[in-house]
């Protein structure tokens, strides 16, 4: 069996699952519970497979399947592996497992339903990373909303129609104006080339005059920056995450939010180079807005998932400035940093969710001294507070500093050039890695140490199960974090091809590793 | 005149005839209720594979010259019509047992099927009065509510006012012309006269006010809500997709110049606008359908304003997802011995609890008009917004996309219903109608199909 199809096999595999879910009996719900794990096991092989054998010195696509599927209009059904999505599409294959296994004893209500909606997203998020057709690629992104509209609604917290709603309406409003964008965006190359397609690789090369890509990456950017969330268009986030279930939290901390920076990557900046450098400025002062308004919001929140849906605002804010530095060292820093926040996001919110399974409470004032009540739960906590303030050999530090250091590496000349803005960006940048320590050392401290006290106590420790799932997390975080040179190879290539795209020939900046 | 032809172009048509002969005389001769629905059926069947027939053989004809002819385009959009109206009768068994709502029913699709072949103008007129007119005592047959006859006489009134509309732009376009042919319509819209633009806003007038388009739209909401759910859901697909089918029969391929597109643009979009803020404030389900329904056929007339061979396509692709989804959502809808109660949007809370395969199959649908992918009303309106596009509007696309964003939401509050709200004690015990299964896979499985390939629908233009 070649890798292509192996490709089809891990993008169809939920698919599959959700098939096989629904038809099992009504009232078995571990059995539902083991099949979806089974089938979110069998994707995470598929993925490591293809991870391993994908290979970082060959540009372009790999493992790539292209059949047509609206044939008139060019549409077709064409996905593969590039240097920009391979991290993402392992980092979703490896939190699908995880994220069954964290609802294991969480979901008691139409536990089917459930299941098929987390293989649902789980199909749409590898569809919107694999999709190499922009319209393909549009209808995995809006595919997405649907299973979070329900898993947000139906499982959730208080307040889960009130923020489920909010979601949606905020992220499709995004959407509607790409779709405007992408068709004129088709159209106009159309026009100019006389070749009618969706093929990504087709409208990249396409010659649009200042005026129009500003207005067309104005409406993508809207998309994306919706759902990085970046400020000021944040606002619908920190509700999603306070009403949504666990899983829904880990899905959308985990992968969802990697969304909108992954369209800016592929899609936003490549399509409209010259509109991207032309926004940069603007794009750069959001970013770093993001990273100091989500920190200083994330120091004086009293519930912990907001703490950590605000510190998301803040460590997506690096990726955002790693990107629009345009610097190799930086767009490198910016996808590592997707992966690592992931990670350590997705990890967070679970745990929240294992110790809310048993006090019902997440408000940072009922908790104090868990280290001693529950060490094994505490040594976890610490681990994944380490690498979210970006400790050394942690991945948080590697992509962090790597941003950071590449929006330094592009604001050096600026400054020379006499223009201070970026540097003062960065400069400010930085002190968002201040004010991360703070909330999240503080939080640590406040729920670990001191008096000990907890709704419900005496609790009881986590479980194998919650153990393995932390495990895992945490090895990838360290795997990360001390060789992340490996990852880094894999996407090198397609990240000097990016920066070449976007920044042009007028500026090289740092490119020298 | 060749009378092989006459046969075969109509056969369609004929068996409709046949179906609506064979009613009259059964109720003449044996008088029992069941039979009704069995003869409509094969009826419809027979029709439904005698128009794919014409299509997949590519037969065209024209037995009366100047007046009527079919292509392979016009039997497909006839297959389209006859079978949407599949489900329709499949769940109408439990609400009428009278021979005379088959009759009716066949008499309007037989109306539907003649204005899609016409070729001129007195045709087309014939074709839209006899689809409209058994619609009215439709209304009225929906015994289960004591306002209906109000909705049927308001019907009746506008209804009236169309067709004396279209007569006049008729006379109109004649006197400029002195030709009845349907392509008059066609070039008058390049004419900048004042006489073919006033025949032409007349002609479109009544059209917007037979497929409700704001400010003729009045009637929609009281004629949905008072008729009884197969008539709402016949009105609400096979009436608004004949309507749109006349229009695409007047328009043909021609592009629509300046003054005019302002007018086929601004109140399609005031429509969309309309339908979709007004439907966010209704309580009854009925109701909330014509406020949808009335922001489609918004859409649906902006694919007018593309020219070309895409206008079909959008038109056609459209109207047969609109018309699937809608007919989907009325086929799992409960059937209340209180009607009015059962139609309340309240008593589908917690329907998934109660009846899941209805509430997903409801979901489904919902999503679908709301036009979120996966689902085939994405497709539908990507194709519509696409035309407008390359035809040059870009303001014109980009507000109608906003305007069906407003539409999300009210969609998305029936699944909240559905799904999130817990039923409530007084819920009315409403059982599903003893067909809906059957009629919900009529309408469930070509939905997938066109989701998943959309293409074997569009390759055929």
């Amino acid at each position: 069996m070649g890798e292509s199809t192996l490709l089809n096999w891990l993008l169809w595999l939920p698919v599959l699952g959700m098939a096989a879910v629904t038809l099992l009996p009504k009232g078995r719900d571990s059995l539902v519970r083991s099949v979806t794990f089974g089938c979110m096991v069998l994707q995470f092989v598929i993925g490591a497979f293809l991870y391993q054998r994908f290979d970082g010195t060959v540009a372009g696509l790999q493992f790539a399947t292209d059949v047509p599927w609206i044939r008139e209009w060019g549409v077709g059904y064409r996905i593969g592996l590039d240097g920009l999505n391979v991290l993402l599409v392992a980092l979703t294959a490896f939190l699908g497992p995880l994220v069954v296994a964290g609802a294991w004893s969480a979901v008691h209500k139409d536990v089917k339903l459930f299941h098929v909606m987390v293989l649902f997203i789980q199909f749409a998020m590898l569809g919107t990373f694999l999709a190499q057709d922009l319209f393909l690629f549009y209808v995995f992104w809006e595919a997405m909303l649907i299973p979070m509209f329900l898993i947000i609604g139906l499982w959730g917290g208080e307040r889960r129609i009130y923020a489920t709603l909010k979601f949606v309406l905020y992220t499709a409003f995004g959407s509607i104006l790409m779709l405007a964008a992408l068709i004129y965006l088709v159209l106009y190359t159309h026009g100019s080339s006389g070749y009618l397609t969706f093929d990504l690789r087709h409208l990249s090369g396409s010659q649009l005059p200042l005026g129009t890509q500003l207005w067309l990456l104005s409406a993508f950017a809207l998309s994306f920056a919706i759902k990085v969330p970046m400020f000021p268009l944040h606002t619908w986030l920190p509700d999603a995450h306070v009403e949504a279930p666990t899983t829904g939290s880990v899905i959308l901390a985990g992968v969802l939010l990697k969304m909108g920076t992954y369209g800016f990557m592929k899609l936003g900046f490549p399509l409209f180079p010259e509109a991207a450098r032309a926004m940069m400025p603007v794009i750069m002062t959001l970013a770093v807005t993001s990273i100091v308004y989500g920190a200083c919001l994330a120091l004086v929140q009293t519930d912990i998932k907001k703490i950590i849906a605000y510190s998301s605002i803040s460590h997506l804010g690096y990726v955002m400035l790693g990107l629009a530095s345009l610097d190799l060292i930086g767009i490198q820093g910016a996808i590592l940093q997707m992966v690592s926040h992931g990670l350590v996001a997705g990890g967070l919110f679970l745990m929240v969710g294992m110790i809310y399974e048993r006090t019902h409470s997440r408000a940072v004032a009922d908790y104090g001294g868990l280290a001693r009540m529950l060490p094994v739960f505490s040594v976890f906590f610490t681990i994944l507070t380490l690498a979210s303030i970006g400790l050394p050999t942690t991945s948080g530090f590697a992509g962090e500093f790597m941003a950071l250091l590449g929006a330094f590496n592009a604001a050096w000349p600026a400054h020379l050039a006499g223009n201070e803005l970026p540097l003062t960006l960065a400069v400010i940048a930085v002190s968002g890695v201040v004010l991360g320590a703070l909330y999240m050392l503080w939080l640590a401290q406040r729920i670990l140490f001191g008096e000990a006290r907890a709704p419900h106590a005496p609790l009881v420790d986590l479980n194998a199960r919650e153990t393995a799932i932390l495990v895992a997390i945490v090895v990838a975080i360290f795997a990360i974090g001390l060789f992340p040179g490996e990852p880094l190879g894999k996407t090198e290539l397609a990240a000097r091809e990016f920066q070449q795209r976007v920044a042009g020939e007028t500026i090289q900046l740092g490119s020298a590793r | 005149m060749n009378w092989h032809e006459v046969v075969k172009a109509m056969l369609p048509e004929h068996l409709l005839l046949a179906g609506m002969v064979i009613l009259l005389t059964l109720e003449i001769l044996r008088g029992k209720p069941r039979d009704g629905f069995v003869a409509a059926f094969l009826a419809l069947v027979a029709a439904a594979a005698a128009a794919l027939m014409l299509h997949a053989e590519g037969y065209a004809g024209a037995p009366f010259s100047g007046h009527f002819s079919v292509g392979p385009t016009a039997a497909l959009a006839k297959f389209a019509l006859i079978a949407l109206a599949l489900p329709v009768v499949l769940i109408s068994r439990d609400d009428f047992a009278e021979t005379r709502y088959y009759v009716l029913l066949l008499a309007s699709l037989y109306g539907a099927c003649l204005l899609v072949s016409s070729d001129s103008l007195p045709t087309l007129f014939l074709g839209l009065e006899l689809m409209s007119l058994p619609v009215y005592a439709l209304v009225l047959l929906a015994q289960l509510r004591a306002d209906s006859a109000e909705a049927a006489l308001k019907y009746l009134v506008l209804g009236g006012t169309a067709t004396a509309t279209f007569l006049m732009g008729v006379a109109l376009l004649y006197g400029w012309s002195g030709s009845m042919s349907t392509a008059v319509f066609a070039a008058a819209l390049g004419s900048s006269d004042t006489l073919p633009v006033a025949g032409v806003v007349l002609v479109v007038a009544s059209l917007f006010l037979k497929a409700a388009i704001v400010p003729f739209h009045g009637w929609a909401p009281d004629a949905y809500e008072g008729a009884s759910v197969p008539v709402t859901a016949f009105m609400a697909t096979i009436i608004k997709a004949g309507v749109l089918f006349a229009a695409l029969r007047l328009f043909e391929t021609a592009p629509v110049t300046r003054p005019l597109v302002d007018v086929l643009a601004v109140l399609p979009l005031v429509s969309m606008i309309w339908g979709n803020v007004a439907a966010i404030r209704q309580t009854s389900f009925r109701r909330m359908i014509a406020y949808s329904s009335i922001a489609h056929a918004g859409y649906l007339f902006y694919a007018l304003l593309g020219a070309g061979p895409g206008r079909a396509q959008a038109i056609i692709f459209y109207v047969v997802v609109y018309g699937i989804m809608n007919v989907l959502a009325f086929t799992v809808l409960p059937r209340g011995t209180d009607d009015e109660r059962s139609d309340r949007l309240e008593s589908l809370q917690g329907l998934y609890q109660r009846r899941p395969f209805a509430a997903i199959m409801l979901g489904v649908s919902m999503l679908s008009l709301a036009g979120l992918p996966p689902l085939p009303g994405f497709v539908a309106k990507f194709l519509v917004f696409r035309n407008v596009l390359a035809a040059g509007y870009t303001g014109y696309a980009v507000l109608g996309l906003v305007a069906s964003y407003l539409g999300i939401y009210f969609y998305l509050r029936v699944i909240q219903y559905m799904f999130m709200n817990p039923a409530t004690a007084d819920q009315p015990a409403g059982h599903p109608r003893r067909l809906a299964l059957a009629a919900s896979l009529l309408c469930l499985v070509p939905a997938i199909a066109l989701a998943f390939f959309p293409g074997w629908l569009l390759d055929r233009f």
